[in-house]
């Protein structure tokens, strides 16, 4: 019941959260210098034409103006139209979404396949050769660039090796399999040098407690003890550090996206800041934001599901 | 009562938990190695298809709409005009219209269309051309402006178009065959409205099969085209916006060609096995506004101070690794009309600094040069200007923006020195004059709000003046005012590069930028 009630207080918190979002990015973005029209016409802009171009496009009517429309039109579902793409902003976002989350999900897989078992096994062989390997690994990746580490695995694994895509997304649900391969392993080596290291620090920790000393006299099994005590706690630490940088990879994917040419939502958004498609951005960074507070609300709940402690009030 | 876990006991579940694992694993492993099959045989032995691999992405298949350079040529494969420009960019070929007669003082042309049809079997009618040409015509912030002069577009019969003007103007046939006056059919795009631009129906070479938004265009043969049938069957044009993986794809011989491989790689590139790379012509145009706003760029001493100041040779070896040539005219480089009489400015210090003796800053002046970020040539060209400059005592900073908080910055009369460059739509030379010279053409000549009332004149005749000797006359003429008044600098002219497998043959790219007549002849080796 209280898990119930908070889980609606959250979704109604959404509401003045996303309405705040509207308004920040609606005129910060005016406020950023260069227009559409500047975009459309390029070195072939003239006063006459631009001030066509701005009025069939509803941008001369003043910014109070322009924003009761948005709103008034966003509460019928409608974003408005794209002013580069010609088409509806709702479209350019949906054709575009599947492959952002795809490459987030991918992503997030690998790390955790990736980062539990290394991070456990570096606690439990603490000081060996394993832990030391894996320490270095993950301070290299941290520090690896992203768009470096993807050009580098092209290299190697697209062209030379022919075993991967070299770019794109694919056209059927093995074909993006096969071409977010790289890319996703791109993204979960950086992901996972923090979850690898949150992991670690907390097993060990967990390792240390006097409940798990009290397990191990009472003779409970090593393992018995590893599984229901050590790693369940050791988990709830990294949860939450899985959620944050969980919520800052759904916009963060853009420099991937572009070095393998990944049509999804980063690139787009990239893009229609540089185009000033002022539609697209809005629509974007509101899709953006409703993730990020699913997300928080899904990490909140994990943690309280995994430490009975935590009460959600 | 305590007891231990039995050794006998542990043995077996550390196994068990060894083949959970490698179980794992191999189960990856075989994932990606079965959708690495399901990929099949990528090798590119077909010979029917050319893959083009473009770096920015289509923003619409409405040839009227069009503000991508990348779309715009793609369009001109899928859409036929009245007439189109030749391979070198110099001159008109018929297109649908067959003929045409102009009369009437100039004033009346009439012209006598093929029989075609769209690609999907649907006859192309006179009132399909006349719909197209007012629809692109009437469309707010177009290309309307280069038929102010027309005053009617009429369809007598189904196979003849007729244009009325208010008065003679010498570049509409070069306006016709602007891709934004591309045919195309008036019931579908009614009833379809902008839906029907995912998959246009349109009558030239080639038609759309499928568009993935960002990744994606293929084209096949239309079956219906009335021209030489080409010899590939398919395009696919890839969207590959990094500049690495193009090349990337091109060195795994995954594409045929790229378009814009960076300009530091052009030599590598051309001495891969397998690659060369090109360099075509374009009419692409370099230069620097002055604003004459700022005051010091009003005194034609200064700015011919600037012309003998700047060495272009360096330029051009820095900033373009050698693949370009100085400047001389505003005009794109031998386009029509070009004036071969005038060379660039050489690099005279001595001339520079007496120059400058003789304007109201003889010990210089400080001033800004605005440029665009990431412009690797632009920023190499920056630095260059600066340090020449500060020879004579003028100390440029330079100021870097995003591409169009540049160009906002570069307008409106408050700006001093701007990198700027032009490319032109049409051949003719009415268009580049007309941004480039007329203080009312809607540039405010290059935005330097410079005006030479002989040459304004000289503007408004030429566009009315129907032969073509006293035309190359009267742009002569423009074109060594500008030169002498050189209200902005000219500093280079610079190729499209692209780079593609040598087993690509008939690839070409006109000083337009587009590809489609190249596209008839090409073959593809197996490879």
């Amino acid at each position: 019941m209280a898990r119930t009630s908070f889980v609606a207080r959250r979704i109604l918190q959404v509401i003045p959260v996303l309405f705040g979002i509207t308004v920040v990015t609606f005129f910060l973005l005016r406020l950023i210098p260069g227009d559409p029209a500047l975009a459309i016409l390029g070195e072939h802009y003239t006063k006459a034409s631009a001030t066509q171009l701005r009025h069939s496009l509803g941008l001369d009517r003043p910014l109070i103006v322009q924003y009761l429309m948005y709103m008034q039109h966003l509460f019928q579902g409608n974003l408005g139209e794209s002013i580069f793409f010609r088409e509806p902003a709702r479209t350019v976002i949906a054709e575009r979404l599947p492959a952002t989350l795809f490459l987030v999900f991918y992503s997030v897989m690998l790390a955790i396949l990736i980062s539990i078992p290394t991070g456990i096994i570096s606690a439990l062989r603490r000081g060996g050769v394993f832990d030391q390997t894996a320490r270095v690994t993950t301070l290299v990746g941290f520090a690896m660039p992203g768009f470096w580490l993807g050009i580098i695995f092209i290299i190697i694994f697209a062209v030379h090796l022919q075993i991967f895509p070299v770019n794109g997304y694919g056209t059927s649900f093995w074909g993006h399999i096969d071409h977010l391969f790289l890319p996703s392993l791109t993204i979960a080596i950086g992901f996972s040098t923090i979850l690898i290291r949150t992991l670690r620090s907390s097993t060990l920790s967990a390792l240390n407690a006097d409940y798990v000393d009290t397990a191990r006299i009472k003779g409970i099994s090593r393992f018995a003890v590893h599984r229901r005590h050590v790693f369940r706690n050791s988990v709830i630490a990294v949860v939450v550090v899985f959620g944050i940088n969980l919520a800052f990879l759904i916009g963060g994917t853009v420099i991937i996206e572009n070095v393998f040419s990944i049509p999804g939502v980063g690139s787009l958004l990239v893009d229609s800041v540089g185009t000033r498609d002022y539609p697209v951005v809005q629509g974007v960074t509101l899709v953006l934001a409703v993730f990020v507070v699913v997300i928080n609300l899904m990490t909140d709940l994990a943690h309280s599901a995994l430490d009975p402690r935590v009460m959600v009030e | 009562m305590l007891s231990t876990p039995s050794p006998a006991r542990s043995g077996p579940r550390r196994i068990a938990r060894a083949v959970v694992v490698f179980a794992v694993i191999a189960l990856a492993v075989a994932g990606v190695a079965a959708a690495a099959a399901l990929r099949g045989d990528t090798s590119r032995a077909s010979l029917d298809t050319f893959v083009l691999a473009n770096a920015v992405k289509i923003d619409t298949l409405d040839p009227a709409q069009n503000s991508v350079n990348e779309s715009i040529w793609l369009t001109q494969n899928l859409y036929s005009r009245l007439i189109q420009p030749n391979a070198t960019g110099t001159a008109l070929l018929p297109d649908l219209a067959t003929s045409w007669k102009i009369t009437n003082g100039g004033k009346t042309y009439t012209f006598h269309l093929r029989s075609a049809k769209f690609s999907d079997g649907s006859p192309l009618t006179a009132q399909d051309v006349v719909f197209s040409l007012n629809r692109s015509k009437n469309l707010k912030g177009g290309w309307g402006f280069l038929l102010t002069a027309v005053k009617s577009i009429t369809a007598p019969n189904p196979q003849t178009v007729v244009i009325k003007l208010s008065e003679p103007h010498a570049p509409l046939l070069a306006d016709l065959a602007m891709y934004a006056y591309a045919v195309v059919p008036e019931k579908l795009v009614k009833a379809q409205g902008d839906a029907f631009w995912n998959k246009p129906v349109g009558s030239g070479p080639f038609m759309v099969t499928s568009l993935t938004k960002d990744q994606e265009l293929d084209l096949a043969v239309n079956p219906y085209w009335y021209g030489k049938k080409p010899n590939i069957k398919n395009v696919k044009v890839e969207i590959v916006p990094n500049d690495n993986s193009r090349v990337l794809l091109l060195q795994s011989k995954k594409v045929d060609a790229i378009e814009n491989p960076p300009g530091n790689l052009i030599d590598q590139i051309a001495k891969y096995p397998g690659l060369q790379s090109d360099l075509f012509p374009s009419t692409r145009v370099d230069f620097i506004q002055l604003d004459e706003h700022f005051d010091p760029f009003k005194d034609k001493n200064v700015r011919l101070a600037l012309n003998y100041g700047i060495d272009r040779n360096a330029i051009v070896k820095l900033a373009y690794s050698g693949h370009a040539t100085p400047g001389s005219s505003y005009m794109p480089y031998k386009m029509l009309y070009w004036n071969s009489g005038l060379k660039p400015y050489p690099y005279d210090l001595a001339k520079a600094k007496s120059y400058l003796a003789k304007s109201k800053y003889p010990k210089g002046f400080n001033c800004f040069l605005i440029e665009v970020a990431n412009d690797v040539a632009g920023n190499s060209t920056a630095i260059v200007i600066k340090s020449e400059l500060a020879k004579l005592g003028i100390n440029v900073s330079i100021k870097t923006y995003e591409l169009l908080t540049a160009y906002q910055k570069e307008d409106g009369g408050h700006s001093q020195m701007g990198q700027r460059y032009w490319t032109n739509d049409i051949i003719d030379p009415d268009e580049v004059t007309t941004f480039a010279v007329d203080p009312n053409g809607g540039a405010n000549a290059f935005s330097s709000y410079w005006s030479n009332p002989q040459a304004t004149k000289l503007v408004g005749e030429a566009r009315s003046e129907l032969n073509p000797a006293k035309r190359q006359q009267m742009y002569n003429e423009i074109q060594k005012i500008v030169y002498q008044e050189s209200p902005f600098l000219v500093l280079d002219y610079s190729p499209y590069r692209y780079a593609q497998g040598n087993w690509v043959h008939g690839f070409h790219v006109n000083p337009l930028g587009a590809y489609n007549l190249s596209l008839l002849d090409l073959t593809v080796d197996s490879h």
